[in-house]
């Protein structure tokens, strides 16, 4: 059946409405997630401006009730991979000062929230941290930035990355074990004495 | 239940992720186990740390702009 003009912008208007208050709130998340992948601005940019066009041309498939912002995550990991896995790092190779010079661009005026308590953790710099997670290969990496940096479910994390849950599950165990152990080296360069079986 | 499967379970515990059974079966474990209960807590302070010291960025604002103009499109 024909629809008029009339009847379509104002569905159009919906659906605009609609998407401006579920999607559009997403949009520093989105960006962040974008720069750790691409470690770079201008590509982060390409990333979610192409993301919110196809947000926009899909929202309909859009499942009404779930989480929109895992929704937009995975679009961009998408298409992240279309774009930019030829290129990507090979697994392993870390190139720390890329890394550091990258941090230094992004960070901006910087406020502390609550840190954590004085422990081992306490000496570490930010830019440590950073390093740290970005050594991890990248099935390790992906899965705690969508878990403890984005708090994503894991049944949201399993979607994404096309994985199981109890994948999921068992690349975090590993994974934080493997940053853990990243973080006590930088903490014992600072003089802490990591090892708890004094 | 012996450390080392505690130890297994301490991840998904931090992010609230375990069976009812499995939580019932590690706060057991926590409850005699001194050593995993320190653990526990450095493992939730890995947790905290990536939480709270990676950067978060604004996104620019001519993206934000952006964005939001291709959601206006009037008529
Ligand atoms: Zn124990």
């Amino acid at each position: 059946m024909k629809e008029n003009k009339k009847e379509l912008s104002a569905r159009e208007q919906i659906k605009q409405q609609e998407f401006q208050k579920e999607a559009v709130p997403h949009i520093n998340a989105l960006y962040n997630y974008a720069l750790h992948l691409t470690m770079n601005p201008d590509d982060a940019e390409d990333l979610v401006q192409e993301t919110y066009l196809k947000a926009y041309k899909f929202f309909d498939s859009f499942e009404r009730g779930t989480n929109c912002k895992a929704w937009l995550f995975k679009i961009l990991k998408n298409n992240y991979i279309n774009k930019f896995r030829k290129n990507a790092r090979e697994p392993g190779k870390v190139d720390y000062d890329l890394i550091k010079d990258f941090y230094h661009t992004i960070k901006d005026v910087q406020s502390d929230t609550t840190e954590a308590e004085s422990d081992f953790f306490h000496s570490l710099l930010h830019e440590e941290v950073y390093q740290a997670l970005q050594s991890l290969p990248e099935e390790f990496r992906e899965v705690i930035q969508l878990c403890d940096m984005e708090g994503f479910t894991y049944e949201e994390i399993a979607n994404m990355v096309e994985s199981p849950i109890g994948t999921v599950r068992s690349r975090l165990y590993r994974g934080r074990k493997l940053l853990r152990a990243k973080l006590e080296e930088y903490a014992r360069k600072h003089g802490y004495n990591t090892d708890t079986e004094e | 239940m012996n450390c080392n499967k505690a130890t297994v379970l301490m991840s998904a515990a931090i992010d609230g992720e375990l069976t009812e059974k499995e939580a019932e079966e590690l706060s057991g474990h926590l409850a005699d186990c001194p050593e995993c209960r320190s653990e526990f807590q450095e493992a939730k302070n890995t947790k905290i740390i990536i939480r709270e010291r990676i950067v978060r960025v604004k996104a620019p604002r001519n993206l934000v702009e952006s964005i939001v103009r291709l959601t206006n499109v009037t008529g």
